[in-house]
């Protein structure tokens, strides 16, 4: 397809202007109070006792358990967030492919409701 | 994206509307509303359902605003439920395959200093386009996602996306050809 | 597409393989790739999603979008769905050899062919075939060819026919009948965002 032909829909497509005084009615549209749609509480980092029983500086030990306990949280979040997106991807699959068979299944159920052609016509048979 | 603000400032702005500055949040409109709108304009092909809807998408957004992490997000938000709420809206009334513009419409899209009557005609021709293969074309073209982000704005497989590019882009050339507003390119 | 999903999930199960080596299940058939189709096709659709897949992405489907609820009853009793499906723009622009190796498959011991549709005049021809297990529908196979466009389905699982059909009147297709005049859209019900 010509990079023309693209270029001049990119200039056809050029953003419109919305209509004069849009962001005011817009402003005047929003409820007095703001219906907050709350986030999903983070999950509750767990927590440890810390033995004392070495003679390691306390400041040391509580940095290296936090980081230890970030970096757990950080790779939870990571695979949350990765499985979210093959979720995410899989699901757009699955419809698109069930919607290819209901498709074609609609082709054979119209074939099979369809009567037959009267004798020597070669045309269909079910 | 058409945004001519510094990042760090742009992304104030959300801070401060989450924090409930009603001027920051009437920013974030204004930054955003001609996309919104002519994304509206083009799927519903009239203005009065083109503002209804952008209102509608805005005050989504308002209610949305904890869940938008950044600028860049809050832009891909604005054109996803938009472009979705459209199609929505499209399935719910019949449309038609050659829906004409509303009268004046033709007024409200900017004049081009290099082809007027090209870029009017492919802009109508486009609501010939199924709702789903318009937005597509939208998002595509006005909005300048690529294949992947118009995918995940639309609930849409990639090939699917590339599919619609394609076939609308035989069918708007084909038109214009038709229409004498393009040459016919030989064949290699 | 499907390899990057799978590739996320070996992301998940470190000591998994990249793409399953698990022996083919009962119903289920072996779907060339058609790799080299895609670039020629004008259009194609390629969906192998296994029985972890399938889970996944069941798990995802919104169950308050109405068609998304459907099919979310449809999968569950599913242990795979394979399709493949290119559209081109010149007639037979495929290969008829793929399509007939895995329609012998169909003929194996089990199988049963439910509809055979041919139309002579438009070239086009749509089989659905029906695996029986213990008296249940335990595969589903639909070759069908037109002379652009071929189209191969397997569903793999305890499969309802009435239900995977009636799927098809909720994909909205659009009406391209002309309007006798502007319509003004109703109010539309909030959809849910993620």
């Amino acid at each position: 397809m010509s990079e023309n032909f693209e270029n001049e829909l990119r200039r056809a497509l050029r953003p419109i202007d919305a209509p004069d005084g849009f962001a005011e009615r817009v402003m005047r549209a929003l409820p007095a109070q703001r219906d907050r749609e709350p986030l999903p509480a983070p999950e509750a980092l767990p927590t440890r006792r810390l033995v004392r029983r070495f003679a390691v500086p306390a400041a040391f030990a509580a940095a290296l358990v936090v980081s230890m306990l970030l970096g757990q949280h950080v790779a939870d979040v990571q695979r949350q967030r990765t499985e979210q997106q093959a979720g995410l991807a899989a699901s757009r699959e699955l419809m698109e492919a069930l919607k290819v068979t209901s498709q074609k299944l609609d082709l054979a159920y119209q074939a099979v409701k369809t009567p037959p052609p009267p004798a020597g016509d070669e045309e269909n048979r079910t | 994206m058409g945004l001519n603000v510094p990042q760090s400032m742009a992304d104030s702005l959300l801070v401060r509307a989450r924090g409930g500055d009603a001027a920051a949040f009437a920013g974030l409109v204004r930054a955003h509303q001609r996309s919104v709108y002519s994304i509206g304009w083009r799927m519903l092909r009239r203005r009065d359902a083109a503002e209804d809807l952008a209102q509608d998408v805005f005050l989504q957004l308002y209610r949305k605003l904890d869940h938008i992490e950044s600028m860049e997000h809050c832009g891909f938000w604005l054109r996803r439920v938009a472009a979705n709420l459209a199609i929505d809206w499209l399935r719910r009334v019949p449309y038609s395959a050659t829906q004409p513009l509303e009268e004046g419409a033709a007024v409200a899209a900017p004049l081009r200093d290099d082809d007027p009557l090209m870029s009017r005609q492919l802009d109508r021709l486009l609501g010939e386009l199924s709702p789903a293969a318009r937005a597509v074309m939208l998002l595509r073209y006005q909005e300048d996602l690529d294949v992947a982000d118009v995918g995940a704005a639309l609930d849409m497989p990639v090939n699917t996306v590339k599919s619609h590019i394609k076939r609308s882009l035989t069918q708007l050339r084909s038109r214009m050809i038709g229409a004498k507003l393009v040459d016919c390119e030989v064949p290699t | 597409m499907t390899i990057r999903i799978a590739l996320l999930l070996a992301a998940l199960e470190s000591t998994a393989p990249v793409l399953s080596q698990t022996p083919p299940l009962k119903g289920q058939l072996n779907i060339p790739q058609f790799a080299a189709l895609a670039d020629k096709a004008s259009e194609s659709v390629n969906v192998t999603l296994d029985s972890k897949l399938l889970s996944l992405g069941c798990r995802f489907l919104n169950a308050e979008d109405p068609e998304q609820a459907d099919a979310k009853k449809l999968c569950t009793s599913l242990s795979g769905i394979y399709v493949r499906s290119y559209t081109f723009d010149k007639d037979f622009a495929y290969p008829k050899a793929d399509i007939e190796g895995v329609r012998r498959q169909l003929s194996a011991p089990g199988w049963n062919r439910i509809v055979e549709a041919k139309s002579n005049k438009e070239g086009t021809n749509v089989d659905v075939f029906v695996l029986i297990d213990n008296d249940k529908a335990a595969g589903l196979g639909i070759i069908a060819s037109e002379p652009r466009q071929f189209t191969i389905v397997n569903i793999v699982g305890n499969i309802d026919l009435e239900q995977l059909h009636s799927l098809e009147g909720k994909f909205s297709i659009p009406n391209l009948g002309i309007e006798t005049g502007p319509k003004t859209p109703e109010a539309p019900k909030k959809k849910p965002q993620p």
